[in-house]
């Protein structure tokens, strides 16, 4: 209180200096209300242009499509007939679905598999470790464009796999959730691998031991006693991996024709709408929020988990 | 011999081998996935690209070539054949590596300033940080089809608030999404929007390593706030900071998804969009080589991460 008591009557000394100087004066004599300031500042700054985005979306999604023209920051009426639209004029719900299944599938395999190596590189001694992680770090950052071109030969039944003195071709994948799910698995498995190393090494031997001891096999003990303890893990490398999945752009766009009951996921779902219904701007908004549902529930609930994941596992790289 | 006996015979094989054999055999399936999907398509695109492009037989490429599609990419001789120029100074918003390096560029510097401050943020103790939290990572949730649609939905002529305004102004034209220059902007801004968070976590992790007694002997010693942060926190976090913007840089030169939905790959040639177009016209050749030559570049950033950072690293591990 004396603080302020002092500050008014100093600014009435210095009446006649004008506002810029009078608050450099008052900036200068205390620092921590100018740090306070710009704090909330930038703060609002932050969930101001984070959170934009999604309320034009609503806005948009919220207009009848007849009053959607020179769009100011407000609705113009309150109309969810948007929201029923979607799910008649395509499969919208089936591509939704098949995101999720491809999703969901994905991540089974990439958390079995990652297991088995996680189990490897965090709790076992052998040579080769190092240079092996480093190849599964190498691989991870190619570009999906470098993988293209064989994955689509292999996936159309265009590549011979020559076995002994036969020669068969390459199943059809194509327009099948394997021509996704097999990218996918391998495009993200690093980090899971990664995150998994992380949790897996920290469990103390004297637990595996005491499993092994009662007879449980290696694997056995991997799956019901490393595992279960490091639970928080497996939920962060399963949560960002069905992340990964559900907004991939590349192999869910090349991988399938675009048909939703051909496995195409959702990219396909907003893109329908942007390429039929070109000038239904409400529709394409309103698709886009239903869309993007499954995805703000898993970060609302699981914030805590994504937020370690992402830093353990680039960390640890 | 009974049943549990006969499903645990496998896991009792494998008891009896030793550290090292187990490792390699818990590891075969990882590699078996890899190695079909990710290190045989890498090495099979190499060949390719040394491949002439063949438009005339079935077959997908014609005779052997060397290394001609490389150099004819790289001097200019290819461009006829191509949708839009590989490499061209005189037009950098159109041709393909110009493009790619400066969205890289630009949005990666931008993202490490955003992120930064908002990392500064979130080391602060205040009420509504988890909230703050949760605002901030949703954007990097958002799957690309949607994050490119909700830009779509701004930029759109005649629909979004800020075209109009900002062709008035003169900085965007009528129809920024059909402008390479403009779209590029529009392109760069929805990256920062989705990828600021991933960087504000790992600086976040970064900042919260740094030993806060530090900061107390900086205060006793008369330091203030700004020589605090430039004499202690700048330094300390460097090395997050570069971390985090490899990671993102690598990202960012896969950019393909983001530029179909917001724009067109005949606007924005990003080098993942030369590799579908040429993809899809059948140019399997030159196809390989533009992925090739884009993964070199992305793998020549791993491999001096890998070699200046990784004896650092080992060391703190």
């Amino acid at each position: 209180m004396a603080g302020e008591a002092e500050t008014s009557r100093q600014s009435q000394e210095e009446e006649d200096a004008g506002l810029y100087e009078r608050w450099v004066q008052e900036s200068m004599q205390n620092p921590e209300r100018v740090y306070n300031g710009l704090f909330y500042v930038v703060t609002l700054f932050f969930l101001v242009t984070m959170m934009f985005p999604f309320y034009w979306l609503l806005v948009l999604a919220l207009t009848p499509n007849e009053q959607i023209a020179n769009m100011g920051l407000l609705p113009r009426g309150f109309n969810v007939e948007a929201f029923v639209r979607i799910f008649e004029l395509l499969p919208f719900g089936r591509f939704v679905f098949n995101s999720i299944f491809l999703a969901l599938l994905t991540t089974a395999i990439v958390l079995l598999l990652a297991s088995l190596a996680g189990y490897v590189f965090g709790r076992l001694e052998f040579p080769g470790r190092q240079p092996l992680m480093l190849l599964i770090l190498a691989i991870s950052y190619f570009p999906p464009a470098a993988f293209l071109l064989p994955l689509f030969d292999l996936f159309t039944g265009n590549v011979v796999i020559p076995l002994g003195p036969v020669a068969i071709q390459s199943p059809v994948l194509f327009n099948t959730p394997g021509a996704m799910i097999l990218p996918f698995s391998s495009l993200f498995m690093p980090l899971s691998i990664f995150i998994l190393t992380t949790f897996y090494a920290q469990i103390p031997d004297g637990l595996e031991d005491a499993a092994r001891v009662e007879g449980t096999t290696r694997i056995g003990a991997l799956f019901r006693v490393i595992m279960p303890l490091s639970a928080p893990g497996v939920a962060t490398a399963g949560i960002l991996t069905f992340i990964a999945v559900y907004n991939e752009f590349f192999f869910s766009f090349l991988m399938n024709d675009g048909q939703a009951q051909n496995w195409a996921p959702i990219v396909w779902g907003i893109l329908g709408y942007q390429g039929q219904y070109t000038q239904f701007y409400n529709l394409m908004a309103a698709a886009s929020i239903v869309g993007v549902l499954p995805v703000v529930i898993l970060v609302v609930i699981a914030q805590e988990r994504i937020v370690s994941g992402l830093t353990a596992g680039a960390l640890k790289e | 011999m009974s049943l549990a006996s006969v499903v645990s015979q496998p896991a009792n094989w494998t008891e009896r081998l030793n550290e090292t054999q187990f490792a390699y055999l818990m590891l075969v399936p990882v590699f078996l996935l890899l190695g079909v999907i990710a290190i045989w398509p890498l090495l099979s695109t190499f060949r390719m690209s040394l491949f002439a492009d063949n438009l005339t037989s079935a077959a997908t490429v014609g005779e052997f070539v060397g290394l001609q599609n490389y150099v004819e990419l790289l001097s200019g001789q290819r461009e006829p054949v191509l949708p839009r120029p590989f490499f061209d100074i005189s037009q950098p918003f159109r041709s393909a590596l110009l493009v790619t390096l400066i969205f890289a560029v630009v949005s990666v510097l931008l993202e490490t300033l955003l992120g930064f401050a908002a990392a500064l943020v979130l080391d602060q103790e205040f009420r509504g940080r988890r909230w703050f939290r949760v605002a901030l990572i949703l954007p990097w949730a958002v799957p690309i089809v949607i994050q490119g649609m909700i830009f779509y939905l701004m930029f759109a002529p005649g629909i979004g608030f800020a075209t109009d305004p900002l062709n008035n102004l003169g900085i965007f034209g009528a129809t920024p999404l059909t402008n390479s220059f403009d779209s590029l902007v529009i392109i760069v801004i929805a990256d920062v929007w989705k990828t600021t968070a991933f960087m504000t976590l790992l600086i976040l992790a970064g900042l919260q390593s740094i030993d806060r007694s530090l900061y107390e002997v900086g205060r006793v010693s008369g330091a203030s706030k700004w020589q605090q942060f430039k004499m202690i926190t700048l330094p300390l976090v460097l090395p997050a900071v570069l971390v985090a913007m490899l990671f993102r840089s690598i990202n960012a030169m896969r950019v393909f998804g983001l530029i179909e939905t917001v724009s067109d790959c005949g606007t924005v040639p990003s080098l993942s969009c030369m590799v579908v177009q040429t993809f899809s016209s059948g140019r399997y050749g030159t196809s390989a080589a533009i992925a090739f030559l884009t993964a070199a570049i992305i793998g020549g950033a791993v491999m001096i991460y890998i070699v200046q950072f990784a004896r650092g690293q080992a060391e703190v591990i």
